[in-house]
């Protein structure tokens, strides 16, 4: 619905960016990676470790990455497919801190926030997918990622996009996904199970775990988003159209590397870059350029012909506030209106870009994500739904709410035209006393508690859940 | 009236013009000025006062990391003189930073450095992933006064714990004192692992410092 970008800027930002990469390459710090680049053609320094990649490479490897995928869940009603022309949205990623539902206090993140986000996402229509929202503070390091990864297939039916810190952690992530999914043998053959997702040291660089961990992925085809993380000003240039390019360049290297390892392995081609504030120094992400570089970046995956996933709903602001409320939906709305296939830190949670999770901006989140859902919907337009004939028969004397044609008009589409929201005032001023005077944070806690007391998802079987839990015991011993 | 030679090295530095400068600082070594004399009067006043500027939000953080450069520009030219007729140059003091092992985020720490720089410190910037082992033989190289540990992972946050640690084994512990920050940070942790100082800002980082090297 929204194109930032023209067809001629379209193909500058192609050219400019196809120039960096053949000319400028890439940093990636893992040989292996290295030698498969040498070998397919691309030209690699040894020494700098510098991948310079010709055009006709990346064209083989968007012929072979998929347009679109299927991401399946451990209850099939919640499987979608990315890339089919909807915005999906994910919840937010990584708090450390938590405001205390009771006592509102900052306090260190447990395992019990994790599984409460997530069984609050796996609720919250709005979330498509779940990100795990909570970095535990409670669980030794040496089992972080599986704990979370337990935590989280406890606590959802919906499709689960699980954390990759360490190469070690996220091979036993793998091994225990292979148990939920139903073995080894299952998880082959449909690996899109689960997913996760990485980003690079901008400007234009690779560490040698992060290549670890996607060689790992695209060894099984496990879907994943490689995102760019440049903040303008800081790691990329002070223009959006800089950074795009920068960002496109460092994108396209792993396509190009995935393809070559894991031919069709599903990739999200996306970004969680912004811009530095440079008053401050700070990461800046409720920023209007934010939406902007979601926007063109959009428009730079369509034509590339794969599906975008765009970090867009974050939140710099440090309570759950008014600022934090527009932050949150300038860029959702314009990531999805300009078509994002994912829509990642959509419902966002969290406070302080990522440090610190919120309970009731969860609830509000939910809410404003569904008011944006519903705009992207659109409208139908169809002879039935102009009504003219409608209109006609309701003529100038009666209206839509006395005429029994109208009326039955109204009932069969009301839900179809309108968005239904929950936490969102609208009732009379003496009905709203009536119930409290209660403002929307209020009700958002209120909803929270609700969903959490009542809301439930099926058990784990109890042997998988065990095996599970001997791979983290397992590695817990330190074998 | 012209302004001075000071007046000049001063305003080429806030306008971070590193070339203006240089030709500046050789300009006042022509004219026979003691190269102290040129920063304490020229330099670090054009540069103390974009950085009292920046911490209140006054100019951008281009502008301050500009006018860094344009003062280590001046100072290249100065310094060799300085050495040469074995004057003592004076700092604030030494400032050791890095980013904690495993950890590769280097924005904070780096503007914390510029402006510690900026407010006259000597800095010694030694990176991003730097193991816990190498900082304690950076410290025992460097001897600084203040060690600064970066982390904006909640997974390398027990890596400046253990720093602390390996400092106070190696018996370094009473001879630097060591402050942290990052996102993930804060206070409370600072004082769990034994830390001197927390700050969550680089503005805070310097009071925070000037504190500290105060209180020696
Ligand atoms: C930019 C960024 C990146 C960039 C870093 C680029 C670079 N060269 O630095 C990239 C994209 C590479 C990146 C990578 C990753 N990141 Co990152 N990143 C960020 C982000 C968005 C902003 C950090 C930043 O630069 N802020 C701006 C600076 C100015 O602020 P600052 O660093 O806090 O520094 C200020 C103060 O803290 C203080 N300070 C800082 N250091 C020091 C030191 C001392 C001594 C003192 C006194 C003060 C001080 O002063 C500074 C100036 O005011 C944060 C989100 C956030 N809210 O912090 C996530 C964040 C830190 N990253 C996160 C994660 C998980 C990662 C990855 C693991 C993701 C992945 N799976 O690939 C990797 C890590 C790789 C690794 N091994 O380190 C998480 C951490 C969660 C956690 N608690 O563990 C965060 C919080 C985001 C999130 N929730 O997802 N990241």
């Amino acid at each position: 619905m929204f194109n930032l970008l023209g067809r001629n800027e379209i193909s500058d930002i192609h050219v400019a960016s196809m120039e960096v990469l053949e000319q400028v390459g890439v940093m990636i710090q893992h040989d292996e990676a290295l030698r498969i680049l040498g070998d397919a053609g691309a030209v690699v320094d040894d020494k700098t470790k510098v991948v310079k990649i010709p055009e006709h490479l990346l064209q083989e490897a968007l012929q072979k990455a998929p347009g679109r995928h299927l991401m399946a869940s451990r209850d099939p009603k919640h499987n979608f497919v990315i890339g089919d022309g909807a915005s999906y949205y994910t919840n937010a990623f990584g708090a450390h801190y938590t405001l205390d539902l009771e006592t509102g206090e900052r306090r260190l993140s447990t395992v019990k926030d994790l599984e409460e986000f997530t069984l609050l996402a796996d609720f919250y229509p709005t979330v498509d997918y779940i990100k795990p929202h909570i970095l535990p503070q409670d669980v030794s390091k040496s089992i972080w990622e599986q704990e979370m990864a337990l935590a989280m297939f406890r606590n959802a039916e919906k499709h689960l996009s699980l954390v990759a810190l360490t190469p070690q952690g996220w091979r036993d992530v793998i091994k225990m996904s292979m148990i939920a999914a139903g073995g080894e043998e299952e998880f082959i053959k449909n690996p899109s199970f689960i997913d996760t997702g990485f980003n690079n040291v901008p400007p234009l660089k690779y560490t040698p775990e992060i290549i670890d961990m996607i060689l790992e992925c695209a060894k099984y085809k496990i879907p994943f988003d490689i995102s760019t993380g440049a903040l303008a000003s800081a790691s990329s240039p002070v223009t959006l159209a800089g950074t795009i390019v920068q960002g496109i360049v460092e994108n396209h290297a792993i396509v190009v590397l995935t393809q070559l390892v894991g031919p069709g392995t599903p990739i999200m081609w996306g970004s969680c870059a912004t811009i530095l504030d440079q008053r401050y120094g700070t990461a800046a992400y409720g920023s209007p350029e934010n939406g902007l570089i979601h926007a063109a970046f959009a428009q730079m995956a369509r034509f590339y012909g794969i599906p975008y996933y765009g970090a867009a709903g974050v939140i710099d602001s440090k309570i759950p506030d008014h600022q934090a409320v527009y932050e949150n939906t300038i860029n959702v709305l314009v990531a999805t209106l300009a078509g994002a296939d994912v829509v990642h830190d959509a419902v966002y949670g969290i406070v302080e870009a990522g440090v610190t999770a919120s309970y009731e901006l969860f609830g509000i989140s939910n809410e404003i994500c569904g008011a944006v859902k519903r705009i992207a919907k659109g409208m139908r337009v169809t002879k039935e739904t102009l009504a003219a004939d409608l209109i006609a028969a309701v003529g100038h004397e009666k209206n839509y709410l006395n005429t029994p044609e109208a009326l039955k008009y109204t009932k069969k589409h009301l839900l179809e035209e309108q968005w239904q929201p929950v936490l969102t005032e609208r009732a009379s001023r003496p009905e709203w006393e009536k119930r409290g005077s209660k403002d929307m944070f209020q009700r958002a806690k209120e909803q929270v508690k609700e969903i959490l007391s009542s809301h439930e998802v099926e058990p784990l079987d109890k042997d998988v859940e065990a095996a599970m839990r001997k791979i983290i015991d397992k590695r817990a011993k330190g074998k | 009236m012209t302004p001075s030679i000071f007046e000049e090295l001063e305003i080429a530095v806030i306008e971070g013009d590193s070339e203006q400068c240089e030709e500046l600082a050789k300009k006042s070594l022509d004219q026979k000025i003691p190269p102290l004399d040129a920063i304490t009067n020229g330099l670090a006043k054009g540069v103390k006062s974009v950085g009292d500027k920046f911490s209140k939000g006054e100019v951008f953080l281009v502008e301050l990391i500009m006018a860094g450069d344009a003062m280590k520009a001046g100072m290249s030219v100065l310094l060799p003189e300085i050495k040469a007729s074995k004057a003592e140059m004076k700092t604030l003091g030494k400032v050791m930073l890095g980013t904690v092992d495993g950890d590769i985020h280097s924005i904070g720490k780096d503007i914390v450095a510029t402006l510690l720089e900026a407010e006259g410190f000597e800095v010694i910037n030694i990176g991003e992933d730097v193991s816990s082992e190498i900082f304690v033989e950076k410290v025992k190289e460097h001897s600084p006064d203040i060690l600064g540990l970066s982390s904006l992972l909640t997974a390398t946050m027990p890596a400046q714990k253990e720093v602390i640690e390996m400092l106070d084994k190696a018996g370094l512990k009473d001879k630097v004192k060591v402050i942290i920050g990052g996102a993930p940070t804060t206070n409370e942790w600072a004082d769990e692992i034994g830390a001197d100082g927390w700050a969550g800002d680089a503005v805070s980082a310097v009071e925070l410092v000037k504190q500290l090297v105060g209180g020696n």
